[in-house]
């Protein structure tokens, strides 16, 4: 709760709003912020490499893939991660998110057999909707997954086709109306 | 012959209110403005789509090294950046095991382009708390004569409310208010029903509704409901200086802006003991600067308002000037952010919300006023909101696929947010002072800000958190949390960024600095009418008290400077 005063009414409001979904304090801590975590010994690379990239992509895209409107992918966000990791971070950072990655290649790995990228989309989802069933369902499994989710999801629903195709977006509304029926616009604004 | 007629230091706030009133009196007035020119449109950043943002909007690196207290600021973020001074070079200090966050921006308009923009009267409760209770001193002012200037300043500036008839809040000239949520219709007749003391009013706001021609001369128009404006509005929607009174001081050709100069010294002539002449730096070329005017009017905010009297000292005033009082400094009051609750209303799953509302509700203090509070005098007010949840919660959510696409692109449940001010009780021991040794790269010490939550606060911030979660529960919400009513000690004193009262107006110039024309009882050509003169604090954001009197202040110093009496 240190943290939660020390912020200020309308983030604070949104804080609390976060804190009581299920599973969303990553999201008041900046979605995946390392602070008050041991340091790791060994320094990760300042770039995500390429099967890192490829990892991360496939991931994203089976989170959120294309449908009638982008996916991931194309909405940019591996990019957006990567700007994160080099640009964003710090060390730490880069660390749990390498180590995050490298966990979740091995665990791909050993589930089905080669390398995640490399699978069809159906053992993409299968394989990723079970580990995403148990992150969510099982206490103290999935930390980075979830970080890594919560990263990718805000990553696309704040990139132009994600607010705009997929949420509804009006840079200019130009007006307030504080209770109309859902029906003469049923998607979720994007801010 | 003096340079100017008048002199304003501080463009924010309330300093734009006395530059506007003293120009359209005919007066030549210089205002000083300690940081850089902003220029509205060309400088703001209103206009940048969530994509365009750095990082997704997180807090850098560099943000957590420079900014490392501006940067927790609710109004903080990647477009609103360059609005918040840089904490490595403006640093201040805290006695050990204390806190204080101190918000500030230097710029033109100061905090009037990022403040909160909720407008509340004071009412005659407040007036009348510290002769009523104890604390403090008397206000030399009754609501009776400070409501015309509130109808004044309201009519200019633009307030956004509705009309209800409350004792403890009064009315003022509004445009329309905003509409409520469909959730929070529900939640006030629901806390009216359970509660016949309380009420749920539309948040009054700064935002144009419906814009007066007034208002429209100046370039401004009616608010866009993009709910950006800590960024700096384009359309000129919510008062500012800049969009207000900067502009209507401009048009009178009276006006001349100083930017990049911070004023240290106020000088005394020893024998008419008027001030002569302002005394401070280039913030930029270091070079010194002098300016003389026939009236000072002192609006740097509450602490550097201070911090420049006490450095202004001499022999003859050791303790610093206007401060025969032994007041300047101390009493420094804030609003504790306290009390908060959240929980989400079923149903009215078929109704949501168009545009972005840059605004809330407001239940005005009903504790020692239709219910009694037990332990503690004055109260606490809040504000609040019922939106329905978007993607930010739902991707929090288990889920992957084109399921989890359609769950984060579905609006979730109504989710109600209650958040408590607090008022903070005049205390001499909360005080700013200098500090002895060390100074800021321009040479000006730098503050000590000691000021601590008492027994008063705690009882009403506990209150705060028993009553929201209460009034929830009753409103039929679910899945209440909040504050801790066992726990809670609110937010660290500053954090409410309603700093006042180190300069206060009283009765007595044995204690009070100022009387009740916000005119230094020891210097009578140094006014001050930013957020120091407040007698107490009420629990009302208080920037709408800072500009009636501001105004009130300016019209008294015109007729003594015309009646040749200044």
């Amino acid at each position: 709760m240190t943290e939660f005063v020390q912020m200020d009414r309308r983030d604070a409001l949104k804080a609390l709003i976060a804190i009581s979904a299920t599973g969303a304090l990553a999201a008041c801590k900046d979605g995946g912020s390392t602070e008050g975590k041991a340091k790791p010994a060994r320094k990760a690379a300042a770039k995500l490499n390429t099967s890192q990239m490829a990892l991360l992509g496939a991931l994203a895209q089976t989170i959120i893939p294309k449908t009638d409107t982008a996916g991931a992918v194309e909405a940019g966000v591996p990019a957006v991660v990567a700007d994160l990791y080099e640009n964003w971070g710090d060390d730490a950072y880069r660390s749990y998110w390498s180590d995050g990655l490298k966990d979740l290649d091995a665990h791909f790995k050993k589930e089905g057999g080669q390398a995640f990228a490399d699978m069809s989309a159906k053992q993409q989802a299968n394989l990723l909707g079970k580990y995403d069933a148990k992150a969510y369902g099982e206490d103290g499994f999935g930390g980075f997954y979830k970080d890594m989710k919560s990263t990718v999801a805000t990553a696309y629903y704040m990139s132009e086709p994600g607010a705009t195709e997929e949420l509804a977006y009006e840079a200019v509304p130009g007006e307030w109306i504080g209770c109309r029926p859902l029906s003469e616009q049923p998607k979720t604004w994007a801010t | 012959m003096a340079d100017f007629d008048v002199i304003v230091i501080g463009s924010g706030m309330s300093g734009g209110w006395v530059a506007k009133e003293m120009c359209e009196r005919g007066f030549k007035v210089c205002v000083i403005e300690r940081g850089r020119e902003i220029v509205p449109g060309r400088d703001y950043t209103d206009f940048m789509d969530p994509w365009e943002l750095q990082y997704l909007d997180r807090k850098t690196q560099n943000d957590k090294r420079e900014r490392a207290i501006q940067s927790e600021v609710y109004a903080f973020n990647d477009a609103t950046r360059e609005y918040w001074v840089k904490d490595t070079e403006h640093p201040y200090e805290v006695p050990e095991g204390q806190r204080y966050r101190w918000r500030r921006g230097h710029h033109t308009g100061g905090r009037s382009i990022m403040w909160g923009r909720q407008t509340y009267r004071m009412s005659e409760t407040d007036f009348l708390a510290n002769k009523t209770d104890g604390h403090g001193v008397d206000w030399p002012v009754r609501y009776d004569e400070i409501a015309s200037w509130y109808d004044y300043v309201e009519r200019f500036a633009g307030i956004s409310g509705s009309k209800e008839g409350l004792d403890i809040l009064p009315d003022g000239v509004f445009q329309p208010p905003h509409d409520l949520t469909c959730a929070e219709i529900e939640l006030k007749k629901r806390i009216e029903a359970t509660y016949p003391g309380r009420k749920l009013i539309p948040g009054r706001v700064a935002n144009l509704t419906a814009p007066t021609e007034e208002q429209i001369a100046l370039g401004r128009g009616p608010c866009q409901a993009r709910d950006l404006c800590f960024r700096g509005c384009s359309y000129g929607a919510y008062f500012s200086s800049n969009s207000a009174t900067l502009p209507a001081a401009e048009r009178t050709g009276n006006l001349t802006m100083l930017h990049d100069t911070a004023i240290h010294k106020l000088v005394q002539d020893p024998v008419t003991k008027r001030i002569t002449a302002v005394e401070g730096v280039n913030t930029k070329t270091k070079a010194a600067v002098t300016l003389t005017a026939q009236t000072v009017f002192l609006n740097a905010s509450t602490i550097p308002s201070a911090m420049i009297l006490l450095n202004s000292a001499t022999a003859e005033n050791p303790n610093g000037l206007a401060n025969s009082s032994g007041q300047v400094g101390h009493n420094l009051m804030d609003h504790i952010i306290c009390g908060r609750a959240s929980g989400t209303m079923p149903g009215m799953e078929d109704k949501y919300v168009a545009g972005r509302r840059p605004n809330g509700i407001y239940i005005p203090r009903f504790r020692n006023h239709t219910e009694a509070g037990e332990g503690f005098v004055r109260g606490f007010g809040y504000q609040g909101r019922a939106y329905r949840d978007n993607w930010r919660q739902s991707m929090n959510g288990a889920g992957v696929g084109a399921e989890y696409k359609a769950a984060n692109q579905t609006p979730g449940p109504w989710r109600v947010s209650l958040v408590g001010f607090a008022e903070i009780l005049p205390n001499f021991d909360n005080h700013v002072r200098l500090h002895g040794a060390k100074t800021d790269q321009w040479g000006f010490p730098i503050p000590v800000l000691d000021a601590k939550h008492r027994e008063n606060e705690i009882a009403l911030v506990r209150q705060a958190a028993r009553d929201a979660r209460d009034m929830l529960e009753q409103a039929g919400c679910e899945n209440v949390v909040g504050a801790d009513p066992e726990t809670d000690i609110g937010s660290a004193p500053g954090d409410g960024i309603h700093e006042m009262g180190t300069m206060r107006m009283g009765r007595d110039p044995k204690t009070s600095v100022l009387n009740g024309f916000n005119q230094s009882w020891d210097i009578e050509n140094l006014f001050i009418t930013d957020g120091s003169f407040m007698t107490s604090g009420g629990c009302q954001n208080p920037s709408l008290t800072y500009m009636a009197f501001s105004a009130r202040a300016a019209d008294h110093a015109a007729k003594l400077m015309k009646a040749g009496e200044l």
